[in-house]
């Protein structure tokens, strides 16, 4: 079974590609989405962290770290691995940054190496995926419009990459991708119109 | 102006008997800020120290998520510096005022202080500050030498 956490997202919320490609790759093997929340029913994750032969996290990156409530989340595994708690799979990655670099990732990734190595469990390999924007700012019309096939295949690619890691439980070297047919001006360029387009919405709204 | 951000219980924060002038401005469990008013202040202080339990070699998930609130420090737009993208801080503060992160905590491991000290620089990049301390104490006793620091 592989535990997906779905640590927050919200970046590439509209990226099913994540989960469904997750789920799609592993080829059938059951797989159980837990969103990480203050209220969680703890009893049945630690079921599913001792069940799982793999646990995936996926979140987004801000500040160069995970959100604070993933990190509250991982504190909390850890106190359970301390009471006695026995977590076998291994854990894999999945960090997004709206930032063009997937490397702009490397620190939170370091910080979830860190919690493996405190809570004992092995690390199979992290996924840093820059330019996560893009794929939410798809628009037929939009300034994504060129970019649309080949910008959403490097993110497939990546995944479908990441997943077969997962299926075969293996370890991997972490990687690192942005959308490389997009050039870092061009990305800024586009997004920053995207921005100035969605503010000038908002005063309208306002008005 | 200083910004104190910290994860600290009330009593050993007292205890620290840190130096504070009366526009200094704390943030804590205790006394929370609302996101904000956190860009406002962090937008015209001279000095943000951030004192902070080390959790796997970052800020605790209090400081963090004061660090999450500071979304509005920035602006919506993106922009290229030190050759990489970077949001843009649309504070006048930029690159005047100075940065302190100090993280303590028992048993904190070389990957975890190497890791907590490149957050800590890359958030100073990214927040736009002149310049960034990085200090580590293995007790809270210890944050008392702040007060030479700060």
């Amino acid at each position: 079974m592989i535990l997906f956490l779905d640590g927050g997202y919200c970046t590439a919320a509209t990226d099913t590609v994540c989960q469904g490609g997750i789920q799609e790759y592993a080829q059938g093997e059951e797989l159980i989405s837990v969103k990480i929340e203050d209220d969680m029913d703890w009893g049945s994750v630690c079921r599913y962290l001792e069940d799982a032969h793999a646990i995936v996290l996926a979140a987004d990156v801000y500040l160069d770290s995970v959100p604070s409530k993933v990190l509250r989340f991982l504190e909390r595994v850890e106190q359970a691995v301390i009471g006695g708690e026995s977590i076998g799979g291994r854990f894999y990655a999945i960090l997004y940054t709206e930032l063009y670099e997937g490397e702009q990732t490397s620190v939170a990734m370091a910080v979830l190496k860190n919690f493996c190595v405190h809570a004992n469990i092995t690390w199979g390999r992290g996924l840093g995926i820059g330019g996560s924007k893009v794929q939410t700012n798809i628009r037929k019309r939009g300034p994504w419009r060129f970019f649309r096939r080949r910008v959403a295949d490097f993110k497939a690619s990546a995944l479908q990459e990441q997943a077969l890691f997962i299926r075969e439980r293996i370890q991997g070297t972490d990687a690192y991708v942005n959308p490389k047919e997009v050039s870092r001006k061009e990305y800024i360029r586009r997004m920053n119109q995207e921005m100035k387009k969605i503010n000038r919405a908002k005063i309208a709204q306002n008005m | 102006m200083k910004v104190i951000v910290h994860d600290l219980q009330e009593k050993s924060w007292q205890e620290l008997g840190m130096r504070l002038q009366e526009k200094d401005i704390v943030i804590s469990e205790d006394r929370r800020c609302a996101g904000g008013d956190i860009r406002d202040v962090i937008g015209s202080c001279g000095q943000l120290v951030l004192i902070s339990r080390c959790v796997f070699g970052g800020f605790s998930p209090f400081v963090q998520g004061v660090l999450e609130e500071c979304r509005r420090y920035f602006g919506p737009f993106l922009e290229m510096r030190h050759g990489q993208t970077h949001y843009e801080v649309r504070s006048e503060n930029r690159n005047t005022f100075g940065m302190v992160c100090c993280f303590y905590g028992d048993h904190i491991t070389p990957m975890e202080e190497q890791s907590a000290r490149i957050q800590s620089v890359s958030d100073g990049i990214s927040l736009q500050a002149r310049g960034v301390k990085i200090v580590f104490y293995d007790t809270v006793e210890k944050l008392r030498q702040l007060n030479g620091i700060v």
